[in-house]
């Protein structure tokens, strides 16, 4: 009850502040004109996504096959595989491999699982300094700030907001332009590329064939976190699977579309293993970690499995008015938006997330975007008869439909309820604060009948 | 016997006995434009990546002193981490997206590409593949039974939008990437 009521009080907020509106209205516009050309890339874009929704669908359904497919060429290519049932799992997982090789100092290229399982808390705890490496993550890290959004983190920043950040860490000028901002990081982040002892990562896909990880970065810090420290870690749900190097073809293009509206994400990589024979660099150990963390309780979930297709591209955040109005720190989750709602009560707990998937007008604005086709909104709507059924719905509003239905029983007391309201919207003043309502006519719809 | 795998699998097939609802099935279309000119189209996208062609290579080489280089004909004379200029070969360049892919062994490793401040790539004509599914079939046949430990499509130079969605180009990898076509 209390991330309800916290959702409440920071939505209310959020939702009256025009300065965050104007920054968010001024990113989702640059977003929607770059998407709305990445879609003409296409010649049949709604056959891609019944496509991807396809190869997913069979994925899911067949996840045992494919994770132990996967296991097996990923320990054919030389690398480990380890499972982690929850985020303290994977957390001493992690936390195992950097004591075996006595690493101080991680360097991390953006990885929303990663925020889910609490890694860099757990890792600072046990004396281990990690560095997010992506510009958005970084400056999160340096704000001491949850990321806003699952691919834009710091979309609720403006560049003068970011240039006193760094002005006050970097002694850069406040007036910095984006450039120059991106270089006093790109100055900094150099230096811990090449004295970091490990990197991590999460995974965009888990390619079952051929036993690799696909890594998206536009800025290469995912390269270089691949590439320069002595061990690699990446963390994956179980359910980033695809079958075969091949669906990248697709995957790829339908993922950078949907999430920037590039035509494919600057730099798509693949990780098979450490570095080979013959190979001049790379980590010495390479190892992957498979979270279920709640996944396997959404798999046995009939009516919402589909929800475990989700690449995590972020269109559905973009797409969602209320997102729009009430910003990604409100919903106090690592996935925010449709999806986060969704997913978040099996993930976390229906008890104290079931208030999230009544944050949302059902306008299906996010199942008409999916790029994988999840029945985003249906799911919402499954969300909320889930907690009426548990009875986990406030009192009031149980007594309010019970009168509801009560009025509407009977022709009479429908008459009277209707009187009743029209002099009584004073009454609404906690729903008009934010909203208009419009004047009453004079007449009541009946008596304007009657006359006729 | 690792317990926690088995406690994931064991749930994963419990879950599964009951089958999911079949999505509706693909009508099996083609989801991408034809490409007419490849080469044309390689290099419409590759220029607005920023990308730059290079025709006269020993002009453009002159203007870097610190040169680490995995190609052969163009002599290095630097390490990796000292490089002002980085230069690879790739396995094959892309004209849907202008990308350029290259792994572990055809562009000399993994930092080689993308540490340097300036990234050279010198390919061959008969290198360009239309799409996306012609580079995988390349890398497949190449390389199957035996994978590079890392590959990528490096599309443009590195980039972020991440302060306000400005682009801006050189985020961690190069801030410049160039491609030259021999014969």
């Amino acid at each position: 009850m209390i991330a309800a009521r916290q959702f409440e009080i920071d939505a209310a907020g959020k939702a009256s502040d025009l300065r965050h509106r104007a920054v968010i209205q001024k990113n989702m516009a640059s977003y929607d004109a770059s998407v709305t050309r990445g879609k003409a890339r296409f010649a049949d874009w709604s056959e891609a996504r019944s496509q991807a929704a396809q190869i997913k669908w069979q994925t899911i359904n067949h996840l045992d096959q494919y994770l132990e497919e996967f296991e097996r060429n990923v320990l054919a290519n030389g690398g480990h595989v380890h499972w982690a049932e929850t985020s303290a799992d994977a957390q001493r997982l992690v936390i195992e491999i950097a004591r075996r090789h006595g690493v101080r100092k991680v360097v991390k290229s953006k990885s929303m699982v990663t925020e889910e399982i609490h890694l860099n808390e757990a890792l600072e705890t046990a004396g281990i300094h990690p560095i997010e490496t992506d510009l958005g993550e970084y400056i999160c890290q340096l704000r001491h700030e949850p990321p806003y959004h699952i691919v834009t983190p710091v979309m609720h920043l403006s560049k003068a907001d970011i240039a006193e950040t760094f002005h006050e860490k970097f002694g850069s000028p406040l007036n910095a332009t984006a450039e120059e901002l991106t270089m006093v990081a790109r100055h900094q982040l150099r230096q811990e590329f090449q004295t970091a002892d490990m990197g991590i990562t999460g995974a965009n896909f888990l390619i079952a064939d051929t036993g690799m990880i696909a890594l998206t970065t536009n800025e290469g810090n995912g390269r270089l976190t691949a590439a320069l420290p002595r061990v690699h870690v990446a963390i994956a749900g179980i359910e980033k699977l695809i079958p075969r190097l091949d669906d990248l073809a697709l995957f790829w293009p339908l993922l950078s579309i949907s999430g920037t509206g590039q035509a494919i994400t600057a730099y798509s990589t693949l990780v098979g293993g450490p570095r080979r024979d013959g190979e001049p660099d790379g980590p010495h150990e390479f190892h992957v970690i498979l979270l279920d963390n709640g996944r396997t309780r959404l798999l046995a979930d009939i009516e919402q499995r589909d929800a475990l297709h989700c690449i995590r591209c972020g269109a559905c955040l973009n797409a969602c008015p209320v997102y729009r109005t009430v910003g990604g720190h409100t919903y106090g989750t690592t996935y925010q938006g449709p999806i986060g709602s969704v997913i978040t009560p099996h993930l976390r707990g229906a008890e104290e997330w079931s208030h999230l998937p009544f944050a949302s007008s059902l306008c299906g604005a996010c199942t008409d975007v999916c790029p994988v086709r999840i029945d985003l909104h249906h799911h919402l709507l499954h969300n909320r008869r889930n907690t009426t059924q548990r009875r986990l719905d406030s009192r009031l509003q149980k007594i309010g439909f019970r009168l509801w239905a009560w009025f509407m029983r009977s022709e009479k007391r429908y008459r009277l309820a209707g009187e009743v309201l029209r002099v009584a919207t004073p009454l609404a003043r906690p729903w008009t604060k934010t909203r208009d309502l419009p004047p009453m006519p004079e007449q009541s719809f009946r008596e304007w009948w009657e006359q006729q | 016997m690792n317990v926690a795998r088995e406690n994931i699998l064991s749930r994963v097939r419990r879950a599964l006995r009951t089958p999911g609802h079949q999505p509706l099935a693909p009508t099996g279309q083609t989801i991408w434009p034809a490409i007419d000119n490849p080469w044309e189209r390689f290099q419409t996208e590759f220029a607005a990546l920023k990308g730059e062609l290079i025709t006269d290579l020993p002009a453009f080489l002159a203007g870097f002193p610190r040169i680490a280089s995995d190609v052969p004909s163009v002599p290095g004379n630097s390490s990796v981490h000292d490089a002002d200029l980085g230069v690879t070969g790739c396995d094959c360049v892309i004209a849907q997206t202008g990308s350029i892919a290259v792994s572990t062994r055809s562009a000399g490793g993994r930092a080689l590409s993308v540490w340097p401040p300036v990234h050279l790539v010198i390919a061959r004509r008969d290198q360009l593949v239309p799409d996306l599914k012609s580079a995988m079939d390349i890398w497949r046949t190449r390389y199957d039974g035996s994978w590079p430990s890392n590959l990528c499509l490096i599309t443009g130079p590195s980039r972020t939008g991440d302060i306000e969605k400005i682009l801006v180009m050189g985020a961690h990898g190069p801030k410049r990437l160039a491609i030259h076509f021999h014969e």
